[in-house]
């Protein structure tokens, strides 16, 4: 991140066709730049100019012009900029490079997420519980799919996550196939939700989900949680701690 | 059928294309289970995958697919017991996995409910 104070601005200049180890010169440039932290980049392409050529160039689209010039432009610190110098050099080609001190008055700030809710902490590693509920997709609560509805009632009590899926063929305890054939009159296909969250959590939402399943089976077994990312806040943040 | 409490849940893992006796080898497994009294089976189909084989599975607009197919199977330790060596039989190339689960509730449309934990 640039911090406010003294700082080099780099302006190089390429033409629009010139080309590095086969693709555009000022991509390549561009590219490198970005995969070398620097903290932003800008490529303006030129409508006119002249080069060391002194062939003049124009975006007329009479004279077909091709190598109209662009200009890429950053700002970092002093020894960044050392530090990219020589390679830029390679790249540039026939291209030139210009540099000089400036003042940064104001750093660009990365731009937050506010509309992402803070929310519970989430996040969890370690034991957990995967609780399965299996039941049929033409189940329905209060008019609406079964399955919707358990995921938004997960949801209102923070259960971490819950995943939907639909399968192609089953049965359950009323012996009936439930099958997924265009031609077929039922299309009661199995749904299986898959939730996973502390013990304590699911111990307190199976009150409301013994009410909505009236025909099912819900069962608990023991997982291993490795990893669970929740916010673009808190996972920028800790990005931000590891760089 | 009661199911409460402890029980295992086994799940199946092969391809969409495995046959047995010329009809669909997940078809197959369902009408198994139901014939041995089996309190439920559900078979899901992956978009992609691979397994012993390293093939990957996926699935393609063009040209027939071996999905990957998931079949889901929760009974009492003794029920799936009686499964497993006729679902030896039945899958050649797959991958048989158990694992222990508590059950919280299992009802069926009579209104014949296992005991909420």
């Amino acid at each position: 991140m640039l911090t406010a104070g003294p700082g080099r601005k780099v302006g190089i200049y390429v033409a629009e066709d010139q080309q590095y180890h086969g693709s555009a010169a000022y991509a390549a440039i561009l590219d490198f730049l970005f995969f070398h932290g620097v903290s932003g980049a800008t490529v303006t392409r030129g409508i006119a100019g002249f080069g060391a050529d002194h062939r003049l160039q124009t975006a007329n689209l009479v004279d077909l012009a091709v190598r109209l010039p662009v200009k890429v432009e950053f700002i970092e610190s002093a020894e960044k900029v050392e530090s990219l110098l020589p390679k830029l050099h390679e790249m540039v080609g026939t291209g030139l490079i210009e540099m000089h001190d400036t003042t940064i008055v104001k750093p660009a700030e990365k731009r937050t997420h506010d509309n992402a809710p803070e929310g519970p902490a989430l996040k969890r590693e370690g034991k957990a519980k995967i609780m399965r509920i299996y039941v049929g997709e033409n189940d329905k609560w209060n008019g609406k799919p079964l399955y919707e509805a358990i995921v938004s009632g997960l949801r209102s009590h923070d259960i971490a996550g819950a995943t939907v899926y639909r399968g192609i063929l089953g049965y359950g305890a009323n012996r009936r196939i439930h099958k997924d054939a265009a031609l077929s009159l039922s299309h009661d296909r199995p749904i299986l939700l898959s939730v996973v969250d502390t013990e304590e959590k699911l111990q307190a939402f199976m009150p409301i989900l013994d009410q909505m399943v009236q025909q099912g089976l819900v069962v608990l077994s023991d997982v291993d949680v490795i990893k669970y990312a929740h916010n673009y806040k808190q996972a920028e943040r800790r990005q931000e701690a590891r760089t | 059928m009661k199911l409460a409490g402890k029980a295992k849940m086994l799940r199946i893992h092969f391809g969409e294309d495995d046959k047995w006796h010329d009809k669909p080898l997940y078809e197959a497994i369902v009408m198994k289970c139901r014939e041995l009294d089996i309190a439920g089976a559900s078979v899901f189909r992956g978009i992609e995958g691979y397994g012993a084989s390293t093939l990957i599975h996926r699935s393609h607009l063009l040209w027939s697919s071996d999905r990957p197919i998931m079949v889901s199977v929760i009974d009492s330790e003794p029920n799936i017991a009686r499964l497993l060596p006729v679902l030896d039989e039945m899958v050649g190339e797959g991958l048989i996995a158990i694992s222990e689960v508590e059950v919280i509730r299992y009802v069926h449309q009579d209104g014949v409910r296992s005991p909420a934990l």
